[in-house]
């Protein structure tokens, strides 16, 4: 491995010299400003526009078969009793009425039917939120507070939990071992372009000849994959501790609430777990993109494989839920030993605490094995793929040809 | 300085097949120590497969490829200095900071390196684009920051893949008297090129090849000899033929 840290060096003051490495430190917070500053003024004009909806009136016609509706609800709203639903379904149709609306004699069996004048996708939804709160509000006005707080759902709890004889919180002790998760995906979305594309510049620029007979292969995918490696937490750093000082140093004057991070539980049998697998995972994909680089003759081949790759790290999300509540299924037990998969249910089953030791070791022992066949074929490839200036490699080359 | 004793290039017997397309028939030649070395041929004759079997870049299909006594590898004890026909540098960075890279690469200290190449640069003209990103540059400067990278070691064996390709005459001539110098040192050089003049002024033997072995072998004057003292040029004419030639 002579020269590789002079690999390792050239390749991280390269890349922390671009204007592109601090446009993507400094546009991350911005982003997020951006992103928080839409949200909240979506939220807000939603919220407006709701209030602005249910301030607007409208003229109503009902029938009441169910006789649950109260009537001094429906006189504060002018809305006039109607006999039968074809004379108000009528009315509607004529343009006499804005709205009929008609609660048959069950409402558990049957339908509330309500009819209107077409105002729109959002303004439509009106109808229904009065049918409903004339419904909730004539039926609530009949039974005390506290059966209304359960009818309504909004019954509070305090819950604890043991472990042990300990007292226990499932959700805080996530926390901890949750973080290499965020961080892995929060590292491939930052950085992946910038894998892929390690090998190709070589390539694009002809420079793989002069290389190759001047360090070995392997020591130059190496340092390259660690250089990556470790640019992933300079820049990680980079974008959180600004974030991470300002919440310390402002937080109390900006109103930020407050984290007690003292009552965190830190498990650190699960800290550990997380951290070796997500840093055998980092540095599997790593290599995987870094392979793909080497393979292909150009940046925009690459991009056709970067997808599956994608694929292969976010698409075990849409199993989530199974990861944490069916963690013995076939789907989750596939998933978490199928290596390329392996990551995500690893570090999320570990998050939650239903990872047993035994799973991470063989986990573990798979995704290393892995990473070591994908380093090596990077090397390959990148051997016999360097003078591939115009075409991608194939399958039987890489793995036909004589070391 | 040619030391007969001692080859530094010794190939035998070298087959070369890319699927059933034979490029190298069972060749077999030596280079010796501090000699010029002229490899010609046609286009596609197979003198670049030759030189990447050599180092390594290709794998053989048989036969025994060796610089000094063993296959060439990146840390053996010869020093190599290799500008390939297709080349090319890392185009975003400063002409130092590639330069210093590759020089360390070859095993200079950090600051040896920075000092070579800063000379380098002024002894071509270039002193003042030390700080220029590569792609900044003319062709022509790109090539010399190329070739001050292939020689910045002082290297025991130097190879030069179609060097001339893209100079222009003052280059050229730069070219021709960095050669010189390092042939004076004792260099050993493999020069591949289609200038019959520059290999006739440089190289003391040559091997021609031809449909993957050799059409012609030995030293410049042995070869006129035995084709009734024509010169390279109407020599290279005569084996490849007009069509073939793109002299």
């Amino acid at each position: 491995m002579y020269n590789l840290s002079t690999v390792i060096k050239f390749e991280i003051m390269r890349t922390i010299k671009r204007k592109s490495f601090w446009i993507v430190v400094a546009s991350f917070p911005i982003i997020l400003a951006l992103v928080a500053t839409v949200i909240f003024f979506s939220n807000k004009s939603t919220g407006q526009a709701i209030q602005d909806v249910q301030n607007e009136s409208f003229s109503i016609g009902y029938t009441d078969k169910s006789n649950l509706i109260d009537s001094d609800l429906t006189d504060k709203l002018s809305a006039k009793p109607i006999s039968d639903k074809a004379s108000g379904v009528s009315q509607v149709q004529s343009g006499s009425l804005d709205a009929y609306i008609y609660y048959p004699s069950s409402i558990s069996s049957q339908q509330v039917e309500v009819y209107g004048q077409d105002v729109g996708i959002f303004k439509n939804s009106r109808y229904n939120a009065v049918a409903t709160t004339l419904l909730t509000e004539s039926v609530s006005s009949t039974v005390d507070d506290d059966i209304k707080q359960v009818l309504g759902g909004n019954v509070d709890f305090d819950s604890t939990t043991y472990r042990n004889g300990e007292v226990s919180d499932a959700i805080k002790e996530l926390i901890a071992p949750g973080i290499f998760l965020v961080l892995f995906y929060f590292l491939i979305a930052v950085f992946a372009n910038q894998m892929l594309n390690s090998t190709i510049e070589e390539k694009e620029n002809r420079v793989i000849e002069m290389l190759l007979t001047t360090i070995e292969a392997r020591t130059l995918i190496i340092g390259k994959i660690i250089s990556l490696v470790l640019l992933g937490f300079i820049q990680g750093t980079l974008i959180l501790l600004p974030g991470l000082i300002g919440y310390f140093a402002l937080g109390s004057q900006l109103s930020l609430p407050s984290i007690d991070l003292s009552s965190i539980p830190l498990d650190p049998e699960r800290i550990l777990i997380g951290f070796i697998i997500f840093s055998i995972s980092f540095i599997m994909f790593t290599g995987l993109l870094v392979a793909i680089g080497a393979a292909v003759p150009t940046a925009k081949e690459a991009g056709q494989f970067f997808g599956i790759v994608m694929t292969f790290i976010f698409g075990p999300l849409y199993a989530a839920p199974l990861f944490i509540s069916a963690p013995d299924s076939p789907v989750v037990q596939t998933l978490t030993y199928f290596p390329l998969t392996a990551p995500i249910p690893l570090m999320l089953r570990n998050a939650v605490g239903n990872l047993s030791l035994m799973e991470a070791i063989i986990g573990t022992v798979i995704l290393l094995i892995t990473t070591a066949v994908i380093i090596r074929m990077a090397v390959r490839i990148f051997q016999f793929g360097a003078l591939e200036y115009s075409r991608k490699l194939s399958l039987k080359e890489i793995f036909g040809r004589k070391a | 300085m040619i030391n007969k004793s001692k080859p530094i290039v010794s190939i035998s017997d070298f087959v070369m097949k890319f699927g059933t397309t034979t490029v190298i028939d069972s060749l077999s030649f030596e280079i010796q120590k501090g000699e010029t070395f002229g490899l010609l041929g046609s286009n596609g004759s197979g003198k670049t497969t030759i030189i990447r079997a050599l180092l390594g870049i290709y794998s053989p299909t048989s036969g025994s490829l060796l610089v000094g006594d063993k296959p060439f590898s990146v840390d053996g004890a010869i020093k190599l200095g290799y500008l390939p026909e297709e080349r090319g540098l890392y185009k975003k960075e400063k002409v130092i900071d590639a330069m210093v890279y590759f020089g360390q690469l070859k095993g200079m200290q950090k600051s040896e390196a920075r000092q070579w190449s800063l000379d380098y640069l002024e002894r071509v003209e270039l002193g003042d684009k030390a700080k220029t990103s590569i792609d900044k540059l003319s062709g022509g400067q790109q090539q010399k920051v190329q070739l001050g990278v292939t020689v910045m070691n002082n290297p025991d064996l130097l190879i030069l893949d179609e060097p001339t390709k893209g100079f222009d005459p003052v280059n050229r001539r730069l070219l021709m008297d960095i050669i010189e110098e390092h042939q004076r040192k004792g260099t050993t050089v493999i020069f591949v090129s289609h200038h019959m003049e520059e290999v006739e002024r440089l190289c003391d033997r040559v091997i021609l090849l031809k449909d993957g072995n050799k059409a012609a072998y030995g030293s410049i004057e042995a070869i006129r000899k035995e084709y009734d003292n024509k010169t390279l040029d109407e020599l290279f004419i005569e084996i490849y033929g007009h069509k073939e030639s793109d002299v």
